[in-house]
């Protein structure tokens, strides 16, 4: 690297910034009380958070937050990576159409299963569950195909010699491939709880019962139900929308080296 | 690669030169499935998940079907001849395609001129590339809901910085005219980093040789941009564009948020016209044709992507 120029530095600092006023903006605001914001003065509280999670349960909306995106998350990185193993390590028939089925689910545009997937979890009275928001988020073909090209490029040799000593494949894929595919498997760990934590449409259409909503239904409504009389109370919906962001916004401050890897691997190389 | 496979009879083909001794069947068998069995729930979840429904959705399109009625008849092309000839379905296909036709080739090219000043390792331009590629990983909803603030007529920001300008208030949201240029600048601003980023990733790419080449011939900054930056991100180019219309042509979380479509049907994009009519009308027959619809038309897009990618393959070799 270079020496800084100080005037570049500057300018970077303050163009970021500006850039990113809005939400830097929204944050500060909801920290502000109500009549504050709207006369202009300066005062500020935490009050908004107190009733955005008291009054308006985004506690629990937080953890379901939590619940769906991690169990999405592990799941769907544990499917993805023994698939990328036997996409990897064996050739096998039908093996490569189905390969190819996979990697053509990033062609399939998410809008077509929206009337089927909810049909087929009513029929299986899955909707208003858990379990509803979670399974049709497991597949993720990007992920399989990313880890796959990733375990290729391990060497053939550590895979024998643990055959050599006796071990299963299973054994193989949990002692040898996931340990060295640490790096890719964390990338897409990453960009799939993004992808789930921001999932607005599937969980709109899953839920009804507020008691599993996800902070984005929430935010969403909160937002539309308007809690201010006449006035919207903004400085109450900005702690709700920095309760939304803020995981990811301080995940994405630790290892934004590795989320833009996984996303510039997928598409670039 | 191959040497392994003869080494190591695990994988399939070589199974079959085992002596039968050493291998009982019942092992035998257990070797042939293990494949299959690791790839057995990541093919079922794509199946159940995404191939079936596009079956169902083809067949629900030619039914009635109102998800509550027993029955389900049989209507032919009806839903596709109502879907044609209802003016919110064309009124939607406008909107998303001016939506699709100006935020895609804005995005592109603001990315572009953005990712060559950005493209140095250094300290100020690292810390851009955050700062810009920061909404691309933040909520939809929130970004959505912060822009709902920024955009209302009477409290927002935007307003407020006219304000000191001497300008008047001007009613974005509840404007025709203006709605839709709100959301395309909200969707760019959201998704500008991404593009950049991967601007980046194919400048990089490029050898620095032949800038050097040209530099050598004196070549100026725009002759060079333009006869050597230019044909050799051609690739990420064609990627960002196909990828970004696919995504926009989909667009929905933003509008449903900010403008609910409104006013007058000025954002009402195809994916909020299917949400509507399948999930708040309940008309599952039309909801499924457009969905058929707006399938049918991204996947040729999608055919185009895969080429394109093709190419990009031997341009790299």
């Amino acid at each position: 690297m270079k020496p800084e120029n100080p005037i570049l530095s500057g300018l970077a600092l303050a163009g970021g910034l500006i850039f990113l006023s809005p939400v830097l903006y929204s944050i500060w605001m909801s920290f502000q009380t109500v009549n504050a914001y709207y006369s202009g003065g300066l005062e500020f509280t935490l009050d908004n958070y107190q009733r955005a999670v008291g009054q308006f349960n985004f506690a629990r909306y937080l953890l379901n937050s939590v619940i769906v995106s991690g169990c999405v998350t592990v799941t769907g990185l544990a499917v993805a990576t023994m698939a990328a193993f036997a996409f990897a390590r064996y050739r096998f028939r039908g093996g490569d159409l189905l390969f190819g089925a996979t990697v053509a689910t990033l062609m399939i545009p998410s809008h077509i299963s929206l009337i089927p997937n909810y049909l087929t979890l009513a029929e299986v009275g899955l909707l208003d569950t858990y379990a509803g928001l979670i399974l049709p988020a497991i597949s993720n073909g990007f992920a399989a195909f990313f880890l796959r090209q990733y375990i290729r490029g391990i060497p053939k040799a550590l895979d024998e010699a643990a055959y050599m000593d006796g071990a299963t494949p299973l054994q193989v894929l949990w002692r040898v491939i996931v340990p060295i595919s640490r790096p890719a498997i964390f990338s897409m760990g990453l960009y799939i709880f993004i992808s789930e934590w921001n999932n607005y449409i599937w969980p709109l259409v899953a839920v009804g019962k507020e008691d599993l909503f996800t902070l984005q239904i929430g935010l969403a409504r909160l937002y539309r139900i308007n809690p201010g009389e006449g006035l919207i109370d903004w400085p109450l919906v900005m702690a709700a929308s920095t309760i939304t962001i803020l995981p990811v916004l301080a995940g994405f401050l630790l290892v934004e080296r590795h989320l833009v890897r996984g996303i510039t691997m997928g598409a670039v190389k | 690669m191959s040497s392994a496979a003869s080494r190591f009879p695990l994988p399939l083909f070589a199974i079959d030169h085992v002596p039968p001794l050493v291998v009982t069947p019942a092992g035998s068998m257990l070797r042939k499935l293990t494949p299959y069995l690791f790839v057995a729930p990541l093919i079922a979840f794509i199946a159940m998940f995404t191939y079936i429904p596009i079956v169902s959705s083809l067949n629900l399109s030619f039914r009635e079907w109102n998800f509550l009625s027993p029955e389900m008849p049989f209507v032919g092309i009806e839903n596709y001849r109502l879907l044609l000839g209802s003016r919110d379905f064309w009124n939607s296909l406008r909107v998303t395609t001016i939506f699709t036709l100006i935020s895609v080739p804005l995005r592109l090219g603001l990315a572009l001129a953005i990712a060559s000043y950005l493209v140095r390792e250094t300290l100020p331009s690292r810390f851009l590339r955050g700062a810009l590629f920061l909404p691309s990983v933040t909520s939809t909803v929130s970004i959505a809901v912060v822009f709902s603030w920024v955009f209302s007529t009477d409290y927002g920001l935007a307003n407020a910085v006219l304000g000191h300008l001497g300008f008047g208030k001007v009613p974005w949201l509840q404007d025709p005219q203006l709605s839709l240029w709100v959301m395309i600048f909200v969707n760019t601003w959201k998704q500008l980093g991404y593009d950049i980023v991967i601007y980046i990733a194919g400048l990089q790419a490029v050898p620095q040789e032949l800038y050097d080449a040209t530099a050598v011939d004196g070549g100026r900054r725009f002759h060079v941009f333009r006869r050597v930056t230019l044909p050799l991100v051609m690739p990420t180019t064609y990627f960002l564009l196909v990828i970004s219309v696919i995504e926009a042509f989909q667009v929905f979380t933003i509008v449903e948020v900010m403008t609910h479509g409104g006013p007058a049907g000025a954002t009402d994009m195809l994916v909020n016209m299917l949400y509507r009519v399948g999930f708040v009308l309940f008309d599952i027959g039309t909801g499924s044709a457009l969905a058929v619809l707006l399938f049918i038309f991204l996947i040729v897009l999608s055919f185009v992507k895969s080429r394109v990618i093709g190419r990009r393959v031997h341009y790299e070799a």
